[in-house]
């Protein structure tokens, strides 16, 4: 207890130097920027930067790439607010309120409210992140080839839930994913997979250039395809943060932020199921819930709060598990191990302290956003008024040098651009490319943990089952797997609806 | 802090983040997915089962290099049957595709114009002896103008000699701006 106190302190002091400090407001302010602009996201904030932060210190980078990852959340609530389009698929749950308040006139204070909610729960999710990263990595220490082959597992059965959509959909991507991870040298042999004899596919696929197309290149094409044009609300009023909203919602804000964490800890479950699910139980339990989608302060806090301690939250699967939850996750751990780290169990033995100093880095990237957002929302939402047109091929330009940026392959360039093509007719067709990215990230570790565990075992399946700690993970990796199963769904419902009367009456309160 | 400027309603040429939802794939674009998939799987399956057992080796067969593509394969084959299954029974040999709308239309024209810029930049322009920023001038003003000329504004759509100078300065001043930015600040080489 006392050595954590001890060493989180000494990351916090580690960052406080000036140059640190101004890259991590350097990444806020481009995480923000991306977050305003509507069609770039998180994700492509974090993907871009990774490549463009490869001469940094790891430390020094992966504090660049959280911030980028806060600001980016925070920053979508703008475009939410003030042209009803939800600058980051987290911010979707701010459009019904917020812009309902830019329309009348308060666009200023519904801004005011999203940032004193995000610093708010931002930090409040730092304080889970501390305490939860190395109680379940000292568990997690315990994993072998068998469990790592699990969790793994898990991870692509996530792909189903990652983005809400269609599960089907969402485990072919994941399937795609893993087979693309397949391509190159693989792991035991250094047999050749799916190389065709060419040089350059030897190297496998990387990473970067992989998440760069599917991400940046796609997006790029789908707003260079829109032909729509759209326009933006006035912001008349101050964009200060008001506290008293804050402490009048004081109970919101707690609702909120801890459901938000705990929605972050599900691995699957994306920042934007923090804002809905927030959104709802503020609803359910308000006074005014007429006023919900209206132009209600209680609904925006509530969206806006449960969306930015999900941040936190997904932190803490992604360091002591490697299991990334959500997209801007996966690229993020994907960074990690750009920059030499390497999430999961082994985390708390290799880099003991590096955990403290993710804690550390999210609080720098709240105090970040808390900076833009007295003073930098106006000059920041000049942006928008860039032509994407014009911003749009100059986005293409920074994805062709991510692309290029870590190996100098062009190679690499034609695999971002063969990805994103791909990646913008799948999505119109209603895939979604967050499990792509989990099944690249996995894919390694898939194989190698199967083929490694047969190996142990002799090629006996027999231990895949009967070790404890694999027995809970395919437990659970087969309820949710056949959570998607109608049939199953609606029985566990019935079971779980029976269990809730029966502890009714057992309390003597009458049934409903 | 508060005692900026109101910011003047603009117009805005912004995407909008319908793609997505408008993406909902109808049963019969659906099955066309699912017997792609399927044959995917399929030609994954059988390139697996190609691959090296090792023998010479003595290896442990249930560790073969062909193992993992092999049943990622036959997951393919299963998810991709049960896509085609399921918008078999809602009604996708009943149902044909929906016609596709003037908008629509204009998309796809759009795309397919952005697609020939990134690939003629990408393949033809990087990496052939034109130096970084030049190729990428080049690219940049092109996307500008072609796009200015399928706006939908009558004003925009005109390409005049002030029009050009304005693409042109764009493109080089952006093109500069990220070289210096990778190439001096990141130490990054660039193509």
């Amino acid at each position: 207890m006392l050595q954590g106190l001890q060493d989180l302190g000494s990351a916090y002091l580690s960052f406080m130097t000036p140059m640190t400090l101004l890259y991590g407001l350097g990444g806020a302010f481009v995480g923000l920027v991306m977050g305003i602009l509507p069609g770039l996201s998180a994700t492509l904030a974090i993907a871009l930067l990774t490549t463009m932060t490869m001469s940094l210190d790891g430390n020094v980078a992966i504090l660049v790439l959280i911030c980028s990852y806060v600001g980016a959340l925070y920053g979508g609530s703008r475009t939410a607010i003030l042209l009803n389009i939800p600058g980051t698929a987290a911010n979707a749950a701010s459009c019904a309120d917020g812009y309902a308040l830019a329309q009348q006139g308060q666009a200023g204070r519904a801004i005011g409210i999203a940032t004193s909610g995000a610093v708010t729960s931002t930090l409040l999710g730092v304080v889970f992140l501390a305490t939860l990263t190395p109680l379940l990595a000292n568990v997690a220490l315990k994993f072998g080839a068998f469990e790592f082959f699990w969790l793994a597992l898990f991870g692509v059965t996530l792909s189903g839930s990652i983005v809400g959509g269609d599960p089907l959909k969402g485990w072919m991507m994941g399937l795609v994913g893993l087979l693309l991870a397949q391509v190159g040298e693989e792991s035991l042999y250094a047999y050749q997979r799916f190389t065709f004899g060419s040089e350059a596919l030897a190297g496998g696929i990387g990473l970067i250039p992989a998440l760069v197309g599917a991400f940046g290149l796609a997006e790029v094409l789908m707003a260079l395809s829109d032909p729509i044009e759209r326009k933006i609300h006035d912001l008349t009023d101050s964009v200060l943060p008001r506290w008293r909203d804050l402490i009048q919602y004081r109970w919101t804000v707690l609702r909120s932020g801890l459901i938000g964490v705990f929605t972050g800890l599900l691995p699957g479950v994306g920042e934007d199921a923090g804002a809905w699910v927030s959104y709802a139980a503020a609803k359910a339990v308000s006074k005014e819930r007429e006023k919900f989608g209206k132009g209600s302060i209680d609904g925006l806090m509530a969206a806006e709060t449960g969306d930015m301690s999900s941040v936190p939250g997904h932190l803490v699967p992604v360091l002591s598990l490697g299991v990334p939850g959500s997209a801007p996750s996966a690229v993020l751990m994907a960074a990690m191990i750009i920059h030499g780290v390497q999430p999961g169990p082994m985390l708390i033995v290799e880099h003991p302290q590096f955990i403290y100093h993710v804690v550390a880095m999210t609080t720098l990237a709240s105090f970040a956003i808390l900076l833009f957002g007295l003073f930098g929302v106006r000059p920041m939402l000049q942006v928008l008024k860039v032509p994407r047109n014009i911003l749009m091929p100059i986005v293409f330009l920074l994805c062709a040098v991510g692309a290029f940026a870590v190996a100098s392959r062009l190679f690499d360039i034609y695999v971002m651009v063969a990805i994103g093509i791909g990646a913008y007719f799948l999505r119109r067709r209603g895939y979604e490319m967050a499990p792509l990215v989990l099944g690249l990230v996995l894919g390694p570790l898939l194989d190698k943990s199967l083929r490694r565990g047969l190996v142990l075992s002799d090629g006996s399946l027999v231990p895949f089952f009967t070790r404890p700690i694999s027995l809970v993970l395919a437990t659970i990796t087969i309820f949710m797997f056949l959570l998607y199963v109608p049939q199953f769904r609606s029985a566990v419902g019935r079971i779980g609806k029976t269990i809730a009367r029966g502890a009714r009456s057992a309390l003597g309160r009458s049934s409903i | 802090m508060n005692s900026a400027e109101p910011t003047h309603a603009t117009e805005m040429a912004e995407p909008q983040h319908d793609g997505d939802s408008e993406a909902a794939a109808s049963p019969r674009a659906d099955l066309y997915d699912a017997i792609g998939w399927v044959i995917l799987g399929v030609v994954v399956v059988v390139l697996s089962l190609q691959m090296d057992r090792l023998q010479d080796r003595h290896i442990n067969p249930l560790t073969v290099p062909g193992l993992v593509p092999g049943l990622l394969g036959v997951g393919m084959v299963i998810v991709g049957a049960i896509l085609g299954l399921r918008s078999w029974a809602r009604g996708a040999l009943h149902q044909a595709l929906p016609a596709v709308a003037e908008n629509e239309r204009k998309r796809r024209l759009r795309v397919l114009l952005a697609v020939i810029l990134c690939c003629g930049y990408s393949v033809v322009l990087l990496g052939h002896g034109l130096p970084f920023w030049v190729a990428s001038s080049i690219y940049v003003t092109c996307s500008i103008l072609a796009f200015d000329r399928m706006s939908s504004d009558p004003v925009k759509r005109r390409i005049g000699l002030l029009a050009v100078a304005k693409a042109l300065l764009i493109g080089v001043l952006s093109s500069v701006a990220v070289w210096l930015v990778f190439e001096r600040l990141f130490l990054v080489r660039l193509p």
